[in-house]
């Protein structure tokens, strides 16, 4: 009870439809925490170099946060592991909602699945006892109506993560989906629970989690609070166009802090950046080809954070967040009600494809999240698609009679549809660009804009430097949520953690694409806290909040009593890091091929807009990063010295 | 540590259908006992044990409560931050997070939904991070609920 994990996982044989239930040794949770960390953990020593991602020998976890449960504010995220069928990398996706706390509930920290069913079936646990089901009734429904049809038989309180038929499917860019349409996107892992005829987890357990120091947690959590509720005047949202018009044009930034973004994020949610991103060059449009010039004001304003509020009827908050950066919509049409759109789907499915009709940015991500597909990975493969067509290399025949034109809505929802009922076209882009782009051939390639087969987010590398860094370096790649310069300067880990460089309060935008030691260090410190934090189950939105005022190393430590310094914690994230980096390298991924492709660098540099002339380095970058981690500099990978000291070996 | 029963049991299986965690068993009419793997320490049984056959998890006997008697989560809107834990922490799932549009703003709080289904454990009170959950006579609760929700 003193402890904040429940020292047990349960492993699913699909196979042969046997469970067994494994207690964990303590020294496991003391180097890797759960969450992200115990799944690199299981998912490196269990599975067979070279495993299939769609084959038998794939493992799928569930992970909870370590300080789920604890008292802990922004502490409910869990993670989704697996080999990626998208990359064939280390594949994680990471999901708010309920389900983090419910798998402690059952009394398990993880739940793993490995095999191959024969037939659907769907997972059921009330309190420890787990049993798998028929799930024959529930396959070839959407992701809203099979947990609801769950949620009827076996109550409200239970927590439900589920297919769509996107993952039935198998479609490579599908997630997993929770909370009627939250969804585990990246890496996509949603086919590998497809493959393995996994419908759903239905998780209704009663099992108290614990903390070492109660009374500590709770005081580190009012201070926490104390911060998130420091109300700011934002007015309009239609301030931030003009913000992001000025950052823009000054050549001279300023760190920022992360508290005028979660005020921005409590007031509007992500999409609360829509158009200040489009404005500032931080947000790609027209397949990663276009600037800020393609999409001005006067188009941007349709997806102004306003006109998104307006249909808001009640926030949405995940389990332990005070913030409640989401939000349930009222919408016309088919759905009634919707999860408020993310910023991510927003411009992936707005800017990147020319897009400006809110509308159909509505109704398509909850077409998505029903399907259970990537927003992301859905609308960066549409907008290949479109400019695979715009350039002639797919025809009017190719495409079954759509007009793939720029911002041509129609078209857009049509092919969307088709992608995740792999109809026609459908079929050949519902595994995302890179794939795509293999079979269609005839020069494809160049506009399919990936990292190590995952399209990049919504975060242009061109405007933050960071992002490049992050999408080509990190053992899962295209991931925007794992650092950042941006996320840097929120963090501000140089207040805790010794050593750290701290931002001037006046820098030159061109000092960003400088290459130094810094820069090195600030990426790796970014990967390591990311990866800590994954283990913890935190949330990105309040580490923006800065680690000071959202304790993340306090909680660490009240809620286990183990007394460690942030730079031992930081450690811990290290060891995390370079476990799913060594993962990659025992199955033969090459580092280097996962560098982003080279019109999201800028190595032709874009000749107007807020990213003009922009050309980032990865090449001459990631030696110094991979340097940071005792990785070989010119390899990327783990050396055994390292690996040793790490004690992975 | 766990709740345990005593020989004073007759068996009449109140307490099992009262335990959220499905962890007490026995036949009708023959004394119960506790499964302490499964055991919350949620009190319920002992509220509910009409012959204070229920010891608690230091050893020490439960008074029945009438029902009408168990005390209710009542919920402070001005300091909770609506994080949901108590939620969370609610073994029976009477508490629920606003889900309808209030005539005021779109900010969520979590309200008693299922008055009935509430044990009394006091969970969400002692989970709260913020101390906005305080355990109340029911009277007092249903009246502040009521003009909560309308607020």
């Amino acid at each position: 009870m003193n402890k904040p994990y429940m020292g047990k996982i349960l492993m699913v044989d699909l196979s042969n439809q046997t469970m067994t239930e494994e207690a964990i040794p303590d020294h496991v949770y003391e180097q890797y925490l759960s969450g992200m960390g115990l799944g690199a953990y299981i998912l490196y020593n269990r599975m067979p170099a070279g495993a299939d991602p769609l084959g038998p020998e794939n493992i799928l976890g569930f992970c909870s946060g370590f300080l789920t449960g604890t008292g802990s504010l922004f502490s409910g995220r869990w993670t989704l592991v697996g080999k990626s069928p998208l990359t064939g990398c280390w594949g994680d996706a990471n999901c708010g909602g309920t389900f983090s706390p419910a798998i402690k509930h059952c009394g398990f920290d993880a739940i793993f699945f490995k095999g191959i069913s024969p037939k659907p079936v769907y997972l059921y646990i009330k309190n420890s006892k787990a049993t798998l089901k028929d799930a024959a009734d529930i396959w070839g429904h959407d992701a809203v109506e099979t947990e609801e049809i769950l949620k009827q038989q076996y109550g409200q309180k239970a927590a439900v993560a589920v297919i769509g038929p996107a993952g039935e499917k198998c479609s490579l860019i599908s997630g997993v989906c929770s909370d009627k349409g939250r969804i585990a996107a990246r890496s996509g892992l949603g086919a590998v629970m497809g493959i393995k005829k996994l419908k759903a987890l239905v998780l209704d357990g009663v099992q108290r989690i614990g903390a070492h120091d109660p009374a500590a947690m709770k005081r580190l959590s009012r201070h926490c609070a104390k911060w998130v509720r420091m109300p700011l005047p934002l007015t309009s949202g239609s301030v931030f166009a003009r913000v992001g018009s000025f950052l823009r044009v000054t050549p001279v930034v300023f760190p920022q802090d992360g508290l005028l973004y979660a005020n921005i994020l409590k007031k509007w949610g992500t999409g609360g950046m829509n158009q200040a991103s489009i404005e500032m060059g931080d947000s790609p449009l027209k397949n990663w080809s276009g600037s800020n010039r393609d999409f001005p004001l006067a188009k941007s304003k349709k997806i102004n954070p306003d006109l998104i509020k307006n249909t808001e009827i009640v926030k949405y908050h995940c389990y332990s967040c005070p913030l409640g950066c989401g939000g349930i919509c009222a919408t016309k049409g088919q759905h009634a009600h919707t999860h408020k759109p993310e910023y991510e789907s927003i411009l992936a499915l707005g800017g990147l494809c020319m897009n400006e009709d809110l509308d159909s940015i509505f109704y398509l991500n909850e077409l998505l999240n029903r399907a259970g597909m990537d927003t992301i990975s859905a609308g960066a493969t549409a907008a290949f698609a479109i400019e695979c067509y715009e350039k002639g290399i797919l025809t009017k025949e190719d495409t079954g009679g759509l007009e793939l034109t720029w911002g041509n809505t129609e078209s857009l929802v049509a092919l969307i549809k088709k992608m995740i009922n792999r109809e026609g076209i459908g079929d050949l882009l519902a595994d995302g660009t890179k794939i795509a782009a293999a079979k269609i051939g005839k020069g494809a390639i160049e506009f399919a804009i990936h990292a190590g087969g995952q399209e990049p987010a919504m975060h242009d590398g061109r405007n933050d430097p960071g992002f490049n860094v992050h999408y080509s370096l990190e053992p899962s790649p295209g991931r925007h949520t794992l650092g950042a310069h941006l996320y840097y300067e929120m963090f501000q880990l140089w207040k805790c953690v010794k050593g750290l460089p701290r931002p001037s309060l006046l820098y030159t935008k061109a000092s960003k694409y400088k290459i130094n030691s810094e820069k090195a260090q600030t990426a790796a410190a970014c990967s390591k806290f990311m990866s800590l934090a994954n283990g913890a189950g935190m949330c990105l939105f309040g580490l923006f909040i800065g680690v000071k005022r959202v304790p993340t190393f306090d909680w660490l430590n009240a809620a286990t009593g183990w007394q460690l310094t942030p730079e031992e914690y930081m450690a811990i994230g290290e060891r995390i890091q370079t476990l799913k980096q060594a993962f990659n390298i025992k199955h033969g991924v090459e580092p280097r091929d996962n560098f982003i492709s080279s019109r999201a660098l800028g190595k032709v540099p874009q000749t107007e807009g807020a990213n003009k002339g922009r050309f980032v380095d990865v090449e001459k970058l990631a030696p110094g990063y991979w340097d940071q981690f005792g990785w070989d500099t010119t390899t990327g990978k783990p050396k055994e010295e390292t690996l040793r000291k790490l004690k992975i070996k | 540590m766990s709740y345990t029963i005593t020989e004073k049991c007759n068996g009449c299986g109140a307490c099992a259908r009262n335990c959220p965690a499905v962890a007490i068993s026995g036949e009708k009419k023959k004394p119960h006992t506790i499964d302490a793997s499964l055991c919350i320490e949620c009190g319920a049984c002992g509220r509910i044990c009409p012959h204070a056959a229920v010891l608690d998890a230091e050893g020490a006997s439960c008074m029945m409560i009438k029902r009408s008697g168990w005390l209710k989560p009542d919920i402070m809107l001005e300091s909770c931050v609506a994080c949901g834990i108590c939620i969370d922490a609610c073994p029976v799932g009477c508490l629920v997070l606003s889900e309808l549009p209030r005539k005021k703003g779109v900010d969520a709080f979590p309200y008693l939904k299922d008055t009935k289904a509430c044990i009394g454990c006091g969970f969400c009170s002692r989970e709260c991070p913020v101390e906005a959950v305080v355990m109340q006579i029911p009277v007092k609760i249903e009246k502040v609920a009521a003009s909560g929700e309308s607020a």
